[in-house]
């Protein structure tokens, strides 16, 4: 009996929590993107006009597309910064390893929304940067001013600290062993690196991007703070609908677009990928 | 059959305990469902023991609030909002039993009237109205009455317009009397607007009005020009002008905060805004803070938006102890000491006339001698379709 109750009760209460904080808002979603709005009331006849105009209004699209440009852009560049920085502290952290890796979650102790605020004020007119370069007697970086980049960089330095700790504990648990052994049967480190700890730790680095990619899909406010005229991104405009717009049944659709695209995208990517060649390990044994 | 008294009074014994152990449940189940509801629920008539407003931010003045407090031994609980069009989500959906009192300005409070989302005032018991400028006074100020009844459902606060506050040295005093110097090639990359789309769409609204010579027509609906009703030709070439003007834009600021770094770096030139970042930089100016100039135009000459902010009651309120309260707050918010100390803070102008206890200099900055200009500017108003609207700026922002 006791051996029956443990999964039920452990796998029971995820699923409810997902069913009532995740399924459920997603289906009532669902059904609101089928309703539209008037004037700030909600309409409730079934049509497919919010759909019709996601697909038809070119400016949704151009939002979805800089978007997914952005969080591939950001999710790449994170990967990049982040494996050297996780492999550093694996290698060469010593008994500090877990305070380095403590450290990455620092900027966590403060919210998002202080972050981007502390951010603008570093890229801005009057920040930091431009401040010293004002000083030194250059001109201001434009490039660096409510644009694209800005938002970019905003993206990574909200971001960034989760890829390393995802990475980081993918390398902890691989066996190190591995790499001696291949560098003992002749393999340059480099080849040890690509043919070796690459792949046995792809499926971290996979989430690693992942955890970075989704959120920067939906980003609303490193573009709203940091992103200036060109730089709005489609979680932004989403958001916006359910703000000042009111148009809460169009906002509701984009919320299904975007995640039908992300779920596409895991799919994509899972159907790629030999999971067993990816170091994961949760198919057991069998 | 017969039935004997005994076994009549066997069968009863259980079933009368039975009975017993079920009251005894109930009553504890009902006691203790009254117990967890009895915050909640309070007879109407009860003294209340807190007072829950929805309304902008700025306007929550600690030190007048402490003292509302304390006089009317109450907690005042305030959730604040950003936009009209956030607070009447809010009310809408249920928000009439969760607030008693909310912020409004413009046409809005008319519309939340219409709603019945707020209740009718009683002006007698509010007597610091009085007090009013003669523009904001009922007669010539019909926003707040409902013209059926003649009722009253909202008190008049602070007022201002979305005039534009710019840098003296930078930006010739003849240009920036129209809204033409918001899209003016001369000044690209040192502007900035704020991300509101209701007023970005109404100001430059009403230039392109002015531009096809449609303002002082006839309107399709009979009424006189509102920037905020506009037919589709009117919004199409606003859409137009709104994506000529990106590329001249630095950004669309946030908050007053990051406007008023971006003026005083001398990042940018000029910005629309409601004249408090004004108010700011002129203060800072006087300190000896910052060197640069800056100076506010009201109105431009094709005309300006303006607004009104106003105390409404909401109509979950009921006759009694609570609406006692809630005439006493804006009262005692409306009386000229604390409308001055408001004024500061928010860096608002007020509606009431305060000018007896303030300098020369702070009715000059307060716009205290200008108030008939109110008269003059369109209200901040409901676009007449949001979904249209809608559309427009969302084109503007992938363009």
């Amino acid at each position: 009996m006791k051996g029956r109750a443990a999964p039920a009760l452990f796998l029971g209460i995820p699923t409810v929590f997902l069913v009532a904080l995740f399924v459920l808002p997603l289906l009532s979603m669902l059904v609101l993107s089928v309703w539209r709005t008037e004037n700030y009331h909600i309409i409730r006849d079934f049509n497919l006009h919010n759909y019709y105009v996601l697909a038809t209004e070119g400016a949704y699209m151009t939002f979805l597309v800089r978007s997914l440009t952005m969080a591939t852009a950001v999710s790449v560049i994170c990967t990049l910064i982040a494996w050297p920085v996780a492999y550093g502290i694996m290698l060469y952290g010593g008994r500090y390893k877990l305070l380095f890796t403590l450290a990455f979650a620092v900027p966590f102790l403060t919210g998002e929304v202080l972050r981007i605020i502390a951010l603008q004020g570093l890229l801005g007119p009057v920040g930091l940067l431009n401040g010293v370069l004002m000083a030194l007697g250059a001109a201001p970086l434009r490039v660096i001013m409510y644009t694209n980049v800005a938002s970019a960089i905003g993206l990574v330095y909200l971001y960034l600290p989760i890829v390393v700790t995802v990475i980081y504990l993918s390398l902890l648990n691989f066996d190190q062993r591995l790499i001696d052994a291949a560098t003992i049967f002749g393999a340059s480190p480099a080849r040890a690196f690509f043919e070796v700890t690459w792949p046995l730790n792809l499926f971290g680095t996979l989430i690693g991007f992942a955890l970075c990619f989704i959120p920067c899909l939906s980003a609303t406010l490193a573009p709203r703070f940091l992103g200036g005229p060109n730089g709005t991104l489609y979680g932004m405009a989403m958001a916006q609908q359910f703000g000042e717009s009111g148009t809460w049944a169009l906002g509701a659709a984009m919320g299904v677009v975007l995640f039908a695209v992300s779920v596409l995208l895991v799919v994509i990517v899972a159907k790629t990928l030999d999971l067993r060649r990816t170091g994961f390990t949760g198919f057991g044994r069998g | 059959m017969t039935k004997s008294p005994c076994s009549s009074l066997d069968a009863a014994v259980p079933s009368a305990t039975s009975l017993d152990r079920r009251s005894v449940l109930k009553t504890i189940a009902a006691g203790a469902a009254t117990a967890v509801a009895m915050p909640y629920i309070r007879p109407a008539s009860a003294a209340p023991t807190q007072l829950r407003a929805l309304m902008w931010e700025v306007y929550a003045v600690p030190e007048i609030v402490a003292a509302f407090e304390e006089k009317h031994k109450i907690k005042f609980a305030p959730t604040f909002f950003d936009g009209n069009s956030e607070a009447y989500n809010k009310l809408r959906v249920g928000g009439t039993k969760d607030f008693d009192l909310v912020q409004a300005d413009g046409f809005w409070p008319g519309l939340y009237f219409r709603e019945k989302l707020i209740r009718a005032i009683d002006y007698a018991k509010i007597p610091n109205t009085a007090n009013v400028f003669p523009v904001f006074k009922p007669d010539r100020f019909k926003l707040l009455t409902d013209q059926t009844t003649g009722a009253h459902f909202g008190v008049t606060w602070c007022w201002g317009s979305y005039g534009t506050t710019y840098n003296v040295a930078e930006v010739p005093k003849e240009k920036v009397q129209s809204i033409e110097v918001l899209f003016d090639p001369a000044f690209a990359g040192r502007l900035a607007t704020s991300a509101r789309f209701e007023e970005n769409i109404a100001l430059t609204g009403i230039l392109v009005c002015t531009r096809m010579g449609t303002k002082d027509k006839p309107r399709p609906d009979g009424k006189p020009f509102n920037p905020y009703v506009l037919t589709d030709e009117e919004l199409a070439e606003v859409e137009k002008l709104l994506i000529q003007q990106k590329p001249l834009l630095l950004t669309r600021y946030n908050d007053n905060n990051t406007l008023q770094q971006l003026l005083e770096s001398g990042a940018i030139v000029a910005a629309p805004e409601f004249a408090q970042t004004y108010r700011v930089l002129v203060q800072k100016k006087a300190k000896g803070e910052i060197q640069a100039d800056f100076a506010h135009q009201l109105t431009p000459k094709e005309g300006g938006l303006g607004w009104v902010d106003t105390w409404l009651v909401t109509s979950g309120v009921a006759d009694g102890p609570t609406l006692d309260i809630c005439h006493d707050f804006m009262n005692t918010f409306l009386a000229a000491p604390n409308m001055k100390k408001i004024a500061e803070v928010a860096g608002a102008s007020t509606t009431i006339d305060i000018r007896s206890i303030s300098t020369p200099e702070e009715q000059k900055l307060f716009l205290m001698d200008r108030t008939e200009e109110l008269s003059t500017l369109y209200q901040f108003d409901q676009p007449s379709s949001t979904e249209k609207w809608e559309r427009v700026w969302s084109r503007m922002q992938a363009a």
